[in-house]
């Protein structure tokens, strides 16, 4: 098995805990929009957890979350064994370029930055590099098992025009 | 490779030729565009950072969407269901 398969995995294992863990810690939703936001925090708290909370972007996921959920002691819980693997990069690098080039980097890395989570405190660029890498990865397994599970809509959905006893 | 041992830190980071070279090949698999350019040292540090922004934000709106089908989905199941028992078979 390839590690996106494994990456994969993990994200369902955990999106299944956390699906639980929002189900018993929020009132039951009673319109699809909050519906919705519950299966998108559960989704994205899910990636953040099979990441263990291991990178940057995955502790502030946890982090932002904490603050949205009741359930706070399970976002501690994750946060506990996060903070073990906290690593701490100095090294940069300088390099010569026009100043347009220089001004147009910047800003494209300003928006990386505001696109990964917790990316605005990274100042190292090498450090910055790795994480949206690495959340792109997940991002990814996000998108598929999820696509996976609403493609069972088409199944389920010739299924309810077959009679059953209900 | 010797520039790695400055230890300074700074607000405006700035990315080297050979860790542009480097990103640019684990992005190539990643992102839909670059691969299909084929060009081995033309592409900008800029223009990747841009496809990857571009990506990113794509990859959001995929995870909102489909959160929005999925809470459609489930709010046409009943709980205890056959469908819902599909659905969770699925997920296991």
């Amino acid at each position: 098995m390839n590690t996106y398969n494994m990456v994969k995995q993990e994200f369902i294992k955990k999106w299944i805990t956390t699906l639980h863990m929002l189900d018993s810690s929020v009132d039951h939703p009673t319109n699809v929009t909050e519906r919705k936001n519950a299966i998108k925090l559960s989704s994205d708290l899910a990636i953040a957890a099979a990441r263990s909370g291991a990178t940057v972007w995955s502790r502030a996921i946890i982090s932002r979350t904490g603050n949205k959920t009741t359930n706070k002691p399970v976002a501690r819980r994750i946060l506990k064994k996060a903070r073990n693997r906290m690593k701490n990069r100095c090294t940069t690098v300088r390099r010569n370029g026009s100043l347009k080039a220089k001004i147009r980097m910047r800003k494209r890395t300003e928006l990386l930055k505001s696109l990964v989570p917790g990316g605005e405190s990274i100042n190292n660029k090498d450090y910055l590099i790795r994480e949206t890498l690495d959340y792109i990865v997940y991002l990814r397994a996000q998108v598929d098992v999820m696509r996976s599970v609403a493609a069972v809509d088409l199944v389920i959905g010739d299924l309810q025009n077959v009679p059953r006893n209900k | 490779m010797s520039n790695r041992r400055s230890r300074q830190s700074s607000n405006a980071p700035r990315i080297s030729d050979d860790q542009m070279i480097d990103l640019v090949g684990k992005l190539r698999h990643l992102l839909p565009e670059i691969s299909e350019r084929r060009r081995s040292d033309k592409v900008s540090a800029s223009k990747v950072l841009q496809e990857t922004c571009n990506y990113i934000r794509k990859l959001h709106r995929e995870v909102d969407n489909l959160s929005d089908r999925l809470s459609q989905l489930l709010d046409s199941v009943d709980e205890d269901s056959h469908e819902a028992a599909v659905i969770r078979s699925l997920l296991m």
